[in-house]
């Protein structure tokens, strides 16, 4: 069965558009990362990742209305798609299989 | 007030983003600075926001969105094939227009490749020497009533200041004594050989500033031993076949035997350094005793030359300031006369004050005069181009129909151009090789054209190429590429769309400008070598043969005893050298009683009693000296008169003059001025005195009856008596010739540009006519019609070109006159430049361009009016 493959920030990235639901877009996206990982991330890095995720089809993105904010200049949204949520469940599927098959000793040894 | 992001990144970002996505990442971008104002300040957030914007620059928004409609792009490699294909097949129709211009374009490219390769040459000479730029001559400069320059210094000056100052890190001396004879023993008789580039004692360290490696050999004990030597790989060939050389013995002007201990490799072209065959310094003293002696300060020997190499660090300036103290310490008797300076390495070659190989400022009108023709050479490209851009119209407009931007066309006759260009260049290249030897002959130069090893001359031409080709190629480009496509289908373009007539025509005025000057020049410069050869030098310089003596003074009384009884020989006299020669043995004199000596120089022509006769020198006073083997009386000339500032020249007679130290009689008469050098000089004060032991020459006066035979009996003689010796002569007028090498090698040069710049304007007006040919068909049609006759028609033309070739004239002339007059400075005797000089210019100028315009302006007039009124 051919997998699709989802890098580990592109996971995250598509992680969290699912997690902001309608007001995901750049800025946004952005700074949930940073909040929940506790990691700085580049901004033209998520925005590269977003678009390449488009590209793969796991988003969709529509321009919004006109803003009041940021000179007036639109944001794109962007939603999680059929095939997006398809590889979240496959990608949560693979990693508990994975973990299912960790011998409970060592799971004891990891302090789990 | 909200705080606004870096405008110089914002910019930046407008600037590289695709327009499609700028909107949402600029948005976002401002929207996460004002964010990061409020978290982590300003400054930071100004920071953050540069380095984010530095992260969108990727080709992912770089790249712009494809356009839905299909995008012409200046190149594309099927377009530049179709280029190259039309331009091809236009050039094969217009037959007549391509082989203008590549001629054009390849004699204008031939010149500026040869000067190119020149001035390449001259620029190189003596640069391979190790830290040259430490490297310096020591020359001298003599203060009396004016300053003289010499290349050289007294002989012992190298010694001291190598042995007294740290300034320089080597010094070396050497002395050169051109035209030296070179005897060797060969298995019968003597090999016998002259060397023209002579003979040179040379120190050991000259080698350690040089950089003239050995083949065989070291330095370190090739020069220090009395009678050793070392010579070239070429001499070594030439003197010993295919023997080793080393320990060979060869024989110095009959005086010295000379063991060979080295064997240099061949010296390279570019380096002033001419001599081949070098002797150890210590052998100078048994050649010439005074030379090679450690208290030779009392005067200087140009041969004898000492180059130094300084310290890093070590200023010239700093070196000249302890001269002066040579000067007092052992010149003290004689007025502060010589200042040493060092002269550093590249200028040597350049300075003709210390007779430098060649003129920098000759250099750089060589190179003014290559470029004038080149752009001559596309000046007329574009004349003829333009003329010819209506016949493109249709195709121009088909193209333009079809979606071409101007830029494409504008590319398309650049590849057209480019490739006239490159051809031109093939043919340039073609024809530089064939001039080559000419080049050198005429330079004395051995320039090569090497594509393989000269990495300058293989940029040079495709730089030349592409030069030329935007030069020439642009402006018509641009205006083909402006044609309207309308009007261009249509035919309905006139020459006022192309426009620029005007501009034409001052191209025009620009190449005959050019043209004329340098006939000018051409005239003026062939008058004054006339004028030089044969104006009256006041004495006779036909039919006189000039041998070398190469005995002692008895022996040469009985030569020349022998030399007067053959048949054909009519008057012959032992002298230092002719009335006009090079040399210059000049002497303060001491005239009558004065104290002091006088504050003129008087050049020294020692000659016997016969000196009058065969050279036809007239006496002004006095008579002439009685035979004498020893100074006993002195002849003088008119000069040496008027400088004393006496009142007759008879005044002179029998008082009393010393020269050169302890040459001393009364004078017994005064000879009518000659001249005594080339006209460049003024004549000088002259004395004769007979002096044996001073003698250089036999000058042989022959009858013009059967040249040929009294040539041989005088070699047979004089061979005869100088067994060991080389027979050569030479011809007094050829010899006074000699003195206007330069002049006649620029007359030839002047000769073959200004011919070239003719022919190409030419070139040009033949583009011109035919492009007004093609403008007043109409006109000439109507004309005709109404009852012009022919001649009326061609007039129009005539006029128009007339008036071109007149207005070039007066903008030539006094910049002509201007620099001929600069140039007629350097001779203290010489022509004025009269008015008939500018009529026959510009008669040639006339004469040239009718018989060129006169075919298609026949042609233009005698086409049919119904035929050229018919199309409308």
């Amino acid at each position: 069965m051919k997998r699709t493959f989802l890098g580990e920030f592109e996971e995250i990235v598509l992680l969290t558009v699912a997690i902001l639901g309608e007001e995901a877009y750049g800025v946004t996206v952005t700074q949930e990362l940073e909040q929940k990982t506790g990691r700085s991330v580049g901004f033209s890095t998520v925005h590269t990742t977003l678009q390449r995720l488009e590209e793969k089809g796991f988003l969709a993105s529509q321009m919004g209305g006109a803003t009041a904010e940021r000179g007036g200049r639109r944001k794109r949204f962007f939603t999680v798609t059929a095939a997006g949520r398809k590889a979240l469940v496959e990608v949560k599927q693979v990693r508990e299989e994975l973990w299912g098959a960790l011998p409970p000793q060592t799971l004891q040894l990891m302090g789990g | 007030m909200p705080l606004k992001p870096p405008l110089l990144a914002d910019r930046f970002l407008k600037f590289f983003c695709a327009p499609h996505l700028l909107e949402e990442v600029q948005g976002d971008l401002h929207e996460e600075f004002e964010y990061q104002v409020k978290h982590v300040g300003v400054r930071r957030a100004r920071w953050r926001y540069w380095l984010d914007v530095l992260g969108f620059f990727q080709p992912r928004y770089i790249k712009r969105k494809p356009s839905q409609y299909p995008q012409t792009y200046l190149f594309s490699l099927n377009m530049l094939r179709n280029y190259f294909k039309i331009a091809l097949r236009s050039l094969q129709r217009n037959k007549v227009y391509t082989s203008i211009n590549l001629l054009g374009l390849s004699l204008g490219m031939t010149c500026g490749l040869l000067i190119f390769l020149l001035v390449k040459y001259h620029l190189s000479f003596d640069n391979f020497h190790a830290h040259s730029d430490r490297i310096y001559r020591i020359v001298t400069e003599q203060h009396r009533d004016n300053i003289s320059y010499v290349s050289a210094v007294p002989s012992p000056l190298g010694k001291v200041f190598r042995n007294d100052y740290t300034f320089a890190e080597k010094v070396g001396r050497i002395c050169t004594f051109e035209d030296m004879l070179i005897s060797i023993k060969a298995e019968k008789g003597l090999n016998k050989f002259k060397e023209p580039q002579g003979v040179a004692f040379t120190e050991p360290e000259y080698f350690a500033i040089f950089n003239f490696p050995l083949s065989v050999g070291s330095f370190q004990n090739a020069l220090n031993e009395p009678n050793t030597g070392i010579i070239t790989e070429r001499i070594a060939r030439k003197y010993f076949g295919n023997t080793n050389p080393i320990n060979q013995i060869f024989r110095l002007d009959n005086k010295l035997d000379i063991r060979v201990t080295g064997v240099l490799k061949d010296l390279p072209t570019n380096s002033d350094q001419k001599a081949e065959i070098f002797v150890s310094y210590p052998t100078l003293k048994s050649y010439n005793d005074w030379l090679g002696s450690d208290d030779a300060w009392g005067g200087i020997q140009s041969s004898m030359k000492c180059f130094v190499r300084l310290r890093p660090g070590v200023s010239p300036s700093e070196v000249e300031k302890v001269f002066p103290a040579y000067v007092k310490r052992y010149r003290p008797t004689s007025k502060n006369v010589h200042h040493y300076k060092l002269q550093p390495l590249n200028d040597v070659h350049f300075n003709a004050q210390y007779g430098g190989a060649m003129n920098k400022q000759t250099l750089w009108i060589l190179s003014l005069i290559g470029l004038f023709l080149i752009i001559t050479a596309c000046v007329n490209f574009i004349n003829l181009a333009t003329a010819q851009a209506l016949n493109r119209s249709k195709e121009v407009g088909v193209r333009k129909v079809l979606g071409s931007l101007r830029g494409q066309l504008f590319w398309q006759f650049i590849a057209q151009t480019g490739l006239i260009a490159a051809i031109a260049g093939g043919i340039a290249l073609g024809l530089a090789a064939l001039a080559l030897p000419y080049v050198n002959q005429w330079f004395a130069t051995e320039i090569s054209l090497n594509l393989l090893t000269d990495w300058r001359l293989v940029a040079f031409i495709p730089a030349l190429i592409l030069i030329v080709t935007f030069f020439a190629g642009s402006y018509p480009g641009l205006i083909l590429a402006g044609f309207q496509p309308i009007l261009a289908l249509k035919g309905k373009l006139s020459q006022q769309n192309i426009g620029g007539f005007n501009t034409r025509r001052a191209l025009i005025v620009v190449q005959f400008s050019i043209s004329q000057v340098l006939i000018i020049g051409m005239i003026v410069i062939a008058r004054q070598i006339y004028y030089a050869q044969k104006a009256d030098l006041g004495f006779n310089k036909d039919a006189i043969m000039l041998l070398p003596i190469a005995s002692t003074p008895q022996q040469a009384k009985t030569v020349k005893a022998q030399l007067q009884s053959l048949a054909g020989v009519e008057q012959v006299s032992l002298c230092y050298s002719a009335p006009a020669s090079n040399g210059h043995w000049q002497t303060a004199p001491h005239y009558d009683n004065h104290s002091e000596e006088e504050s003129f120089r008087v050049s020294v022509r020692a000659a016997d009693n016969d000196y009058l006769a065969t050279f036809d020198l007239q006496l002004a006073a006095g008579r002439n000296i009685y035979p004498s083997d020893t100074v006993k009386e002195f002849l003088v000339n008119e000069t040496f008169a008027k400088k004393l500032n006496v009142a007759s020249p008879s005044d002179l007679l029998g008082k009393n003059l010393r020269v050169n130290g302890n040459m001393t009689g009364p004078i017994v008469g005064v000879v009518k001025d000659f001249h005594d050098h080339s006209f460049h000089e003024d004549i000088n004060a002259v004395c004769i005195p007979s002096a044996s032991d001073f003698y250089n020459n036999y000058a042989v006066k022959i009858s013009t009856a059967n040249v040929p035979a009294t040539m041989a009996a005088v070699e047979k003689t004089w061979s005869k008596m100088h067994p060991d010796q080389l027979y050569e002569y030479t011809f007094l007028d050829e010899h006074i010739a000699s003195f206007y090498e330069t002049e006649a090698l620029m007359l030839k040069l002047i000769q073959l540009f200004s011919l070239i710049a003719v022919f190409i304007g030419c070139l040009g007006l033949y583009g011109l006519i035919s492009f007004m040919a093609a403008q007043k068909t109409k006109e000439i049609g109507i004309r005709k019609v109404l009852g012009s006759s022919l001649a009326q028609i061609l007039w129009i033309f005539g006029k128009e070109f007339a008036r071109l070739i007149v207005v070039a004239f007066l903008v030539a002339a006094p910049i002509a006159w201007w620099f001929m007059n600069q140039w007629l400075q350097d001779f203290k005797f010489h022509i004025t430049i009269q008015p008939w000089i500018f009529f026959v210019t510009i008669a040639i100028t006339l004469l040239v361009a009718t018989l060129t315009v006169i075919y298609e302006a026949t042609k233009a007039a005698l086409v049919n009016p119904v035929k050229s009124l018919k199309s409308e």
